[in-house]
């Protein structure tokens, strides 16, 4: 198939839905009162985006997301390095941290209130807590993904180890890598807006939660209309960088 | 060229790879398990030889000796006259099974990666692989990626980076077996012209007998685990050697003289 014929389906999907969105809860197909339509929800994302309550919590909890990203990342990163580079420590830590990983990770939110009550740590240490074992995880697979043939290569012709370590294990993991930040910003992402929901007093995830509960649907669907527009973007630079990345990979 | 120049220079036939009694043991759970036994080889300088033996004798881990890669239990390696104990880009160079081209370079980086381990400028690195390329026949192939290429030319881009630093002794192990039939025949003649144009010293490992006799100055045999040298076989075949040369008769003597000897010791 050729590529202008896939773009064009998907702009004949995309509009579609939202056709349908506007039109459907203004013929009451759907209760507009759980749906209400496009427009609507575009005019209430406008009025609500210039609210200073709202850019505040706009403000924290990007700020939560990027904070625990910069602690998650490096954590999980050198954990997981050290996992696979370290046969001894690859032994010892490997199956507990599959245990671990394994348990839904939002029931240990309850301890995090106990411990860091409900502000900005809180959502913080949570989020960073439940992305730094995909980071782990995913480093332990990028250093495992490093073939020792190149390792070998690059030591006939005399590296040293900081030589293969910036110019083998680092190319090499690099798709991987980027990969890693972009599944690991989900987890992230998710994390500080689970741990809003629960119990905060600022936060999108909050007012989203609010909305809900007192049943402002335009609110609501705007608030969604906006974290989707922001993991959207973030999510797809990403894989725009992975892909200039890795133009070797077959 | 400089240690070839050396010895061309008036000093009395040195080496270019002096192997004395080299034997090793692995550390297996009980006791060792002897690999390698009292191996000995003299390879003047400029000379082609060939080891062949069958799989698992250690030809590979000999190979891998000599370059620095791997540690022996006992005995000596030297090349031009210097103790190795580590991979000496300076005198040798490896060219390796799978061509192991690095997939993130194009081919030019990945000519200049020795080069650029040593902090080369950019137009240093260019100076030394642009002549390197063209050796080995892939003018204009330079900006590829290794996934653009094709097994055989990729072989080649392994050559010209074990070239690029000039090493006098170039070890090469099995770098054409994962090629077809076709491909590996026209491989060795390329060797055999990059070798004439360069005069290096060359150690090459192979299973194919017939690779070993069109290839060789000599002819090294190794017996099954524990690896010894089994016999040492001159090829006087006349040089430069075409395809034709393996349906003449000598060629099938001698080859028949390693099977021979692969097969009586087993």
């Amino acid at each position: 198939m050729k590529r202008w014929h896939i773009l064009a389906v998907r702009a004949v999907l995309l509009l579609l839905v939202v056709g349908a969105w506007e039109w459907a809860p203004r013929a009451n197909i759907v209760n507009p009162m759980l749906l209400p339509p496009l427009t609507e929800v575009l005019a209430m994302l406008k009025v609500q985006v210039a609210r200073p309550a709202v850019q505040e919590a706009i403000l924290v909890t990007g700020l939560e997301v990027i904070v625990a990203f910069l602690i998650a990342v490096p954590l999980g990163a050198a954990a997981g390095i050290a996992i696979a580079e370290f046969p001894y420590a690859g032994a010892i830590f490997r199956p507990m941290l599959f245990y671990v990983f394994s348990i839904p990770k939002s029931i240990f939110l309850p301890m995090f209130i106990l411990v860091f009550g409900i502000g900005f740590q809180q959502k913080v240490a949570y989020a960073a807590f439940t992305t730094a074992f995909v980071v782990l995880m995913s480093a332990t697979a990028a250093v495992e993904s490093v073939k020792s043939d190149y390792v070998l290569v690059a030591r006939s012709f005399g590296a040293t180890p900081m030589q293969i370590l910036w110019r083998i294990y680092l190319p090499s993991m690099m798709p991987v890598l980027l990969e890693t930040l972009r599944i690991s910003m989900i987890f992230n992402f998710t994390g500080v807006m689970i741990a809003e929901m629960y119990a905060s007093r600022t936060g999108i995830g909050h007012l989203i939660s609010n909305w809900g509960e007192n049943f402002q649907m335009p609110q609501l669907f705007a608030g969604v209309i906006l974290l989707a527009a922001v993991a959207i973007a973030f999510n797809e630079t990403v894989r725009y960088l992975e892909a200039r990345c890795s133009t070797w990979r077959t | 060229m400089q240690y070839v120049a050396d010895v061309t220079a008036g000093q009395d036939a040195r080496a270019a790879i002096e192997i004395d009694r080299v034997s090793h043991v692995y550390a297996g759970a009980e006791g060792g398990v002897p690999a390698l036994e009292d191996i000995s080889m003299r390879v003047a300088p400029g000379r082609f030889v060939v080891i062949v033996g069958p799989s698992g004798c250690g030809k590979t881990s000999l190979l891998m000796m000599m370059a620095g890669l791997r540690d022996h239990s006992a005995g000596r390696i030297h090349v031009h006259g210097a103790a190795i104990s580590k991979p000496d880009p300076d005198r040798v160079g490896v060219i390796f099974q799978e061509a192991s081209l690095f997939p993130w370079l194009t081919t030019l980086d990945n000519i200049e990666f020795p080069l650029s381990l040593r902090g080369l400028s950019r137009e240093e690195r260019r100076r030394k692989s642009e002549p390197m390329l063209s050796l080995v026949g892939l003018s204009g192939f330079g900006a590829r990626y290794p996934h653009e290429l094709s097994g055989g030319m990729k072989q080649r881009v392994s050559i010209a980076r074990g070239l690029v630093q000039d090493p006098p002794v170039l070890l090469m192990d099995e770098p054409f077996a994962a090629l077809d039939e076709q491909t590996r025949m026209t491989m060795g003649h390329e060797l055999l012209r990059i070798w004439s144009t360069t005069r290096k010293t060359v150690v090459f490992i192979t299973h194919s007998l017939t690779e070993a006799v069109y290839l060789a100055d000599e002819v090294y045999v190794m017996s099954p685990r524990p690896g010894r040298i089994i016999d040492h076989i001159e090829i006087d075949l006349p040089r430069p050697r075409t395809y034709e040369v393996m349906a003449t008769e000598p060629f099938g003597r001698l080859r028949e003289r390693i099977w021979q000897q692969i097969r009586r010791s087993q």
